[in-house]
C-alpha cells in the first residue's frame, strides 16, 4: 500500500494534468485539434473567404491583408497564394490579389456556410454570441454544400445572419445591405440597427452585452468625447468610440417610428399591469417563439401576479394563464405600464 | 369506369399507409382516424382516456404526452382510432413535440382533428385552434374543463363560439365524462361528412404578405387543383416552412386532402412545376419585411382575442381565481413557502419509509424465507440436478424476489402520494419556488421534482424529466438524477449507518445518529447534484438550447381513487417490471460466478483477489467492488451479495446459505460481525455509504436514460461521471484519513 501522502500528491498532479488537457479552448487537446485543423485546404478556404469579403466591400486584398487575416507569416501566405494560382482560384496582379470566377464561387460558398452556421447557432442553440464567429470559422470547413443547403432549409432560408450580414444565396446573389455608421448620427436621431461587426470579439462582446442587435430601434441621447449614449427598448446603453464604429444603422424619419416602450416587464412591480410594446430583437430563436406562443405579442396586457419565494422567477397573468418567467426573460419584454384603474 | 384508373386509389391508400408508418403509427384497420391536439395541461389525456377507456397517465402538469398514445374504440359500429398528440402551444415547428403534432395533422390525414381547449384560458388556447383550422376543415373543438371555468366565474357561449370558429364546439368535463357522448356524435358526424364545417380563417394578412400570397397563389392553384387550403400552402412557403417545402418537392402535398384522387393527382405534378413554385416563393420572400413572421403570430392572437370576447356570455364578471390566489399566496410566500414545502415533502418521504417497512418485511418472509426453500425442495423432488436447481432458484428467483420485496412497497406508496400532489397542482409551485436556486446551477426549477421522483426511483425520475421542455436543462436533470438516493439504496445506507455509525455513540443516541447520517448522505447527494449541474451547464452542455417557461395551472381537487389506480399501473408496475427483467439475469450471474471454479477457486474468488488491491486503495475491498459490478442491474441486492461473497471468500463456517445464495440476517449486529470478520472498519463503511451514493446508475436507469436521450454519448456521461466521482471521493476520504492517522 503506497503512503497516503505520496498517493495524494500523485493524485493532485494527475488531476492537474487532466484539467490542463481538457480545459476548453486553451487546453492541450483543444490546441492540438486547432493545429490539426490548419490544413492546407483550410488555409485555402480562409484565403478565398477573405478575398471574397474584400471584393464585396470594394477593397483589394494584398499579401499583407491576407497575412493579417490568416494569422501566418508572409512566406506562408506566398505559399498559399501559389496554391491558389495553381488551382486557378485567384491571380496576383499589379493591383493586388483578385479572384477568378471559380474562386469567387468557392469563396461565396464558404461565406454562405459560415453565415448560415452563425444563424443556426443563434436560432437553435444556447451558444453565446461571442462564440458564434469562432464556432462558424471551424464548421465552415466541415460542411459540404449539400449540408449547407439542408441547414438553410431547416432554418427557413434566412437572408441575414445574426450580425446583420447578408447571407449569399446559392446562386451567388446577395441580399442588400445599406446604412451608415452609428458614429455619424446626431443627437436626437432615430435609427434601426442593421449590422454589428463581429470582430474583434471583445468589441462585439461589449456591444452585444448592451443588447444592441440588428433590428433594434434606438435614439441617440447624447454623444460626449466619442462615447455615445443611446436609448433603446426601454433602457439606456452606453457605447465607446470603437463600438459605435462597428455598428451600422439605417436612419428613421419621425413618422416611421412606432410607439416606444418606457421600460421592460422586469421593472413592473408585483400587483401592477403593463401593456406589451414588443419583444426585444435581442430575444431570438426558441426563446422568442416560446414567448410569442404564450401570447406575449404587442398590445397584450400582462399582470405581474406574484414573485416566487426567492424573488425570481415571477408569475405573470398572460391571457388568462398564470405563467412563470425568469427576470432576464421579463427584461426582453418591452412594455408601457398601465394606469391604475 | 374502375378500369380507367386501376391503381389510382390503391396507390393512394398505399401512399397514405407509408406516410402513417413513417409517422410511427400502426397501420391497423379503422374507419375513422382521429387526432387529439391541444395546449399542454388542457386535460387532453383525460379526454383521450374518456374516449378510449385506456388509462393513460394524466396529471396536472404541462407537457405530459411526449410520446404519442394511440387507442381504438367503437362508436355506432364505426372503428375509431384516436391518436393523442403531444400538447403544444402552437404548430410553428420549434420543438420536437411541435413537429410531431404538426406533421401528424398535416400528413397523417386524420379524418377529424379534435382540438381540446381549456375553457379557463380560451384566448391563449384559440391560438392553436386557429392554426389548426388553417390546415384542415375537419375539426371538432372540445371545450374542456367547463367545471373549472364555472368555478372561476367564466361563462362561454358555446353556440356563439361554434359560429365564430365554423366548427362544432362541444362543452365537456372530461374528468366526469360529461359531454363525451355529444363529443363522439360530433366526431362521427364530421368524419362521415354529415356535418359541414366552414372553418374560421384569417382573411387579412399584412399588406406585403397578402401581395406575396396573391403572386404565388396562381401557380399553386394551377398545379394543385382542388387542394382545399391553397392560401395556407402559399403562406407556409413564404414562411420557408421545411415540412411544406419538402412535401412539394417530394410530391406528398396531396396528403393534405382527404381525397385520394386529388392526392394522386398532386403526386403527379411534374418536378419542373414544383421547383418553379419553390423558386418563386423564395424570391418573393425577399420583398417581405424582416419581422413578418412575428406579425402573423400577432394577427392570430388578435383574431383569438376578438373571438374570445364575442363568445363570453354576458352579465358574468371577469375570472377571478380567488381561491387560487389565496392558496398561492400561502404556498409560494417568502415566509411560509419553504417550511410548507419541507413539511409536505418530508411527510411524503416519512409515509413512504415507515409505511413500507411492514409490507417489505412481509414480502421478504413470504418470497425469501418461505417460498424459496419450498421451491428448492420442489426442484430436488422433481429430480433437478443441483446446478439447475441452484441456478434457477438460488440465482434467478432469489434476486428477483429480493428486488420485488425491497422495491415494491415503497414505490407503491411513494408514487401515488407524489401523483396526488401532482394532480392537485402543487408540484409546479415547488418548481416555481425553487427555480431561483436551480437557476444558479444552470438548471430548471422542475428539476426539483424530477430529483424528488429520483428518491423513489432514478429510472422514474429520468422519465419524469419529460416535463422539462428546454433541451439543456432536461439533459442536466437526466444526467444528475442519479445523485438522488433511490429507494434501492436507502436500505444499504440505513443498515450501515446503524451498524457502524450508530455504534460509535452511546446506545440511546444510536438510532438518532444513524438516521441523521442517512439524511446527511441524501443531502450530500443533493449538494453533488447542484455541483454537477453547475459544472455540466458551464462545460459540456453550454451550447444546448435553453428556454424557460413554467405554467402554473389552477389547483384542482385531486381524484384519489383514479390516481391510485393509474399511478400504480403507470409508474410502479412499469418500473418494477423493468427492474425484474434486469434483476433476474443478475441473479444468474451471481450464482454462476460463485459456482464455476477454475483452478480450485470460483470465478468470484479470482475476481475478488484481482480487485482487492484497488479496492483497498480507495478504502473498500474486492468483495464490495465485485458486488457493485454484479449488482449493476439492481442496487437492492448489493448487501445480500456482499454478505454472501464475504462469507464464501473468507471461508467462514456456520453462516450463509452456500455459494451463490444471497442472504441477509435479521439482526444488524450479526451482519456487522460478518462484515468485521471480512475486514471492514468504520472507514470501509463510510466509503461504502459514499460509494453507494456515487456510482453508476443501475442498468434500468441507464437503459431509461438511453431511451430518453437517444444518445450514446450522454448515456455514457451519465453512467461514468458519478462512478468517477465515487472513486475520487472514496480515495480522498481514505488517503486523508490515513494521513491523519
Amino acid at each position: 500500500m503506497p503512503s497516503p501522502l505520496l498517493s495524494l500528491v500523485l493524485f493532485a498532479i494527475a488531476s492537474a494534468m487532466v484539467v490542463a488537457a481538457l480545459w476548453p479552448r486553451r487546453g492541450l487537446i483543444a490546441r492540438v485539434q486547432r493545429a490539426r485543423r490548419q490544413s492546407e485546404r483550410v488555409q485555402v478556404e480562409d484565403a478565398l473567404k477573405h478575398l471574397s469579403t474584400q471584393e464585396l466591400e470594394g477593397q483589394v486584398a494584398s499579401l499583407s491583408t491576407l497575412a493579417g487575416t490568416l494569422e501566418v507569416s508572409r512566406n506562408e501566405v506566398a505559399r498559399v497564394l501559389g496554391r491558389l494560382e495553381e488551382l486557378d482560384l485567384a491571380r496576383t496582379t499589379d493591383q493586388g490579389v483578385t479572384l477568378t470566377n471559380s474562386g469567387r464561387e468557392y469563396g461565396m460558398r464558404i461565406l454562405r456556410t459560415h453565415r448560415l452556421w452563425e444563424s443556426y447557432l443563434a436560432d437553435r442553440t444556447g451558444v453565446r454570441p461571442t462564440e458564434w464567429h469562432e464556432e462558424a470559422e471551424r464548421v465552415e470547413h466541415l460542411l459540404s454544400s449539400e449540408d449547407a443547403e439542408r441547414l438553410a432549409t431547416r432554418l427557413g432560408h434566412p437572408l441575414y445572419d445574426p450580425h446583420g450580414d447578408p447571407i449569399p444565396m446559392r446562386s451567388g446573389d446577395m441580399p442588400p445591405l445599406s446604412g451608415v455608421s452609428l458614429s455619424s448620427l446626431e443627437v436626437g436621431a432615430i435609427a434601426v440597427v442593421r449590422h454589428v461587426e463581429d470582430e474583434p470579439e471583445a468589441v462585439f462582446g461589449r456591444i452585444a452585452a448592451q443588447g444592441i442587435v440588428p433590428g433594434l430601434e434606438l435614439e441617440v441621447v447624447d454623444s460626449v468625447g466619442g462615447t455615445m449614449r443611446v436609448r433603446a427598448g426601454g433602457r439606456v446603453a452606453e457605447l465607446d468610440s470603437l463600438a459605435i464604429r462597428n455598428v451600422t444603422v439605417e436612419l428613421r424619419e419621425a413618422h416611421e417610428v412606432g410607439r416606444q416602450a418606457s421600460c421592460t416587464l422586469a421593472d413592473i412591480p408585483v400587483g401592477s399591469s403593463a401593456t406589451v410594446v414588443r419583444l426585444a430583437p435581442a430575444c431570438q430563436g426558441v426563446q422568442r417563439r416560446r414567448l410569442m406562443d404564450l401570447g406575449v405579442v404587442p398590445d397584450t396586457a400582462i399582470e405581474v401576479e406574484r414573485a416566487s419565494m426567492t424573488g425570481d422567477p415571477l408569475a405573470f397573468r398572460i391571457r388568462g394563464a398564470l405563467i412563470a418567467l425568469r427576470k432576464e426573460q421579463a427584461a426582453v419584454i418591452e412594455v408601457v405600464p398601465m394606469e391604475v384603474a | 369506369m374502375a378500369g380507367i384508373m386501376p391503381g389510382g386509389c390503391a396507390g393512394c391508400t398505399q401512399h397514405r399507409t407509408e406516410s402513417l408508418v413513417r409517422l410511427g403509427l400502426n397501420p391497423d384497420k379503422w374507419d375513422h382516424l382521429i387526432a387529439l391536439a391541444g395546449n399542454p395541461n388542457t386535460g387532453k389525456s383525460t379526454v383521450f382516456n374518456a374516449l378510449t377507456g385506456l388509462r393513460q397517465h394524466t396529471g396536472n402538469w404541462p407537457g405530459k404526452t411526449v410520446t404519442r398514445a394511440e387507442g381504438m374504440f367503437l362508436h355506432d359500429d364505426a372503428r375509431m382510432k384516436v391518436v393523442d398528440l403531444p400538447g403544444t402551444y402552437s404548430l410553428q415547428a420549434g420543438s420536437t413535440d411541435e413537429e410531431v403534432a404538426r406533421d401528424f395533422i398535416l400528413f397523417g390525414r386524420p379524418d377529424v382533428t379534435v382540438v381540446v381547449i381549456d375553457a379557463t384560458r380560451l384566448e391563449r388556447n384559440l391560438n392553436l385552434a386557429i392554426q389548426i383550422l388553417e390546415i384542415t376543415d375537419r375539426v371538432v373543438v372540445c371545450l374542456n374543463l367547463m367545471d373549472e371555468a364555472r368555478r372561476h366565474g367564466i361563462a362561454i357561449d358555446t353556440a356563439q363560439l361554434s359560429r365564430e370558429l365554423g366548427v362544432p364546439v362541444i362543452p365537456t368535463v372530461a374528468r366526469e365524462r360529461h359531454g363525451m357522448d355529444e363529443l363522439l356524435n360530433a366526431i362521427h358526424q364530421v368524419a362521415s361528412g354529415a356535418t359541414e364545417t366552414s372553418p374560421f380563417r384569417i382573411e387579412e394578412y399584412p399588406e406585403d404578405v397578402e401581395a406575396a400570397i396573391q403572386s404565388l397563389l396562381p401557380a399553386i392553384e394551377e398545379a394543385y387543383v382542388g387542394i382545399p387550403n391553397q392560401r395556407w400552402v402559399a403562406l407556409r412557403l413564404l414562411n420557408a416552412d421545411e415540412a411544406v417545402e419538402q412535401a412539394i418537392s417530394g410530391g406528398e402535398l396531396g396528403l393534405l386532402t382527404g381525397d385520394d384522387a386529388l392526392a394522386e393527382a398532386a403526386a403527379n405534378v411534374s418536378q419542373e412545376v414544383r421547383d418553379r413554385i419553390l423558386e418563386q416563393a423564395s424570391s418573393l420572400r425577399w420583398g417581405l419585411s424582416r419581422d413578418f413572421q412575428d406579425h402573423l403570430t400577432e394577427g392570430i392572437f388578435r383574431a383569438a382575442e376578438i373571438i374570445a370576447e364575442r363568445s363570453q356570455a354576458r352579465g358574468v364578471r371577469r375570472a377571478k381565481f380567488d381561491l387560487d390566489r389565496t392558496l398561492d399566496g400561502l404556498l409560494t410566500s417568502r415566509l411560509f413557502g419553504f417550511p410548507l414545502m419541507v413539511l409536505i415533502l418530508a411527510t411524503v418521504f416519512w409515509l413512504t419509509i415507515s409505511g413500507a417497512n411492514v409490507p417489505s418485511a412481509m414480502l421478504a418472509t413470504l418470497l425469501i424465507d418461505t417460498l424459496h426453500p419450498i421451491l428448492q425442495g420442489f426442484g430436488s423432488d422433481i429430480g433437478m440436478p443441483w446446478w439447475l436447481n441452484g441456478f434457477i432458484f438460488d440465482g434467478v428467483y432469489l434476486a428477483t424476489a429480493w428486488v420485488v420485496s425491497v422495491m415494491l412497497p415503497p414505490m407503491a406508496i411513494f408514487f401515488p402520494l407524489f401523483t396526488l400532489l401532482e394532480d392537485f397542482g402543487y408540484l409546479p409551485r415547488v418548481a416555481f419556488n425553487l427555480d431561483g436556486l436551480f437557476k444558479k446551477a444552470g438548471a430548471h426549477g422542475k428539476q426539483a421534482l424530477t430529483m424528488c421522483m429520483g428518491f423513489g426511483c432514478n429510472a422514474a425520475g429520468v422519465v419524469a424529466t419529460r416535463v422539462i421542455e428546454s433541451p439543456r436543462e432536461r439533459l442536466i436533470a437526466i444526467i444528475t438524477n442519479n445523485f438522488s438516493l433511490c429507494n434501492g439504496r436507502w436500505p444499504t445506507q440505513i443498515l450501515l449507518a446503524t451498524i457502524f455509525i450508530g455504534a460509535i455513540v452511546p446506545a440511546r443516541w444510536a438510532g438518532l445518529v444513524a438516521a441523521g447520517t442517512v439524511v446527511g448522505v441524501a443531502l450530500l447527494g443533493i449538494a453533488f447534484m447542484f455541483v454537477a449541474s453547475w459544472f455540466l451547464s458551464r462545460t459540456m452542455l453550454r451550447g444546448e438550447a435553453s428556454t424557460f417557461s413554467l405554467e402554473l395551472p389552477p389547483y384542482r381537487p385531486p381524484r384519489v381513487l383514479q390516481t391510485l389506480y393509474t399511478s400504480l399501473i403507470d409508474r410502479t408496475l412499469i418500473v418494477l417490471w423493468r427492474a425484474v427483467i434486469f434483476a433476474a439475469p443478475a441473479g444468474a450471474v451471481i450464482w454462476l460466478i460463485s459456482n464455476i471454479t477454475v483452478g480450485g477457486a470460483s470465478l468470484a474468488e479470482h475476481s475478488v483477489l484481482f480487485m482487492d488491491p484497488f479496492g483497498l486503495f480507495v478504502g473498500m475491498n474486492g468483495v464490495i467492488l465485485l458486488a457493485y459490478i454484479v449488482a449493476i442491474p439492481a442496487n437492492e441486492i448489493v448487501i445480500p451479495t456482499i454478505l454472501m461473497l464475504t462469507v464464501v471468500t473468507a471461508g467462514m463456517a456456520g453462516v450463509g446459505a452456500g455459494s451463490g445464495v444471497m442472504f441477509e440476517l435479521d439482526s444488524a449486529t450479526a451482519i456487522g460481525d460478518i462484515l468485521v470478520a471480512g475486514g471492514w472498519t468504520l472507514l470501509t463503511a463510510v466509503n461504502v455509504m459514499l460509494f453507494s451514493l456515487l456510482h453508476n446508475p443501475c442498468s434500468t436507469t441507464i437503459y431509461t436514460i438511453y431511451r430518453e436521450t437517444r444518445s450514446a454519448k450522454w448515456t455514457t456521461v451519465a453512467s461514468l461521471m458519478p462512478l468517477a466521482m465515487g472513486f475520487v471521493v472514496t480515495f480522498l476520504v481514505t488517503q486523508v484519513t490515513r494521513l491523519l492517522g
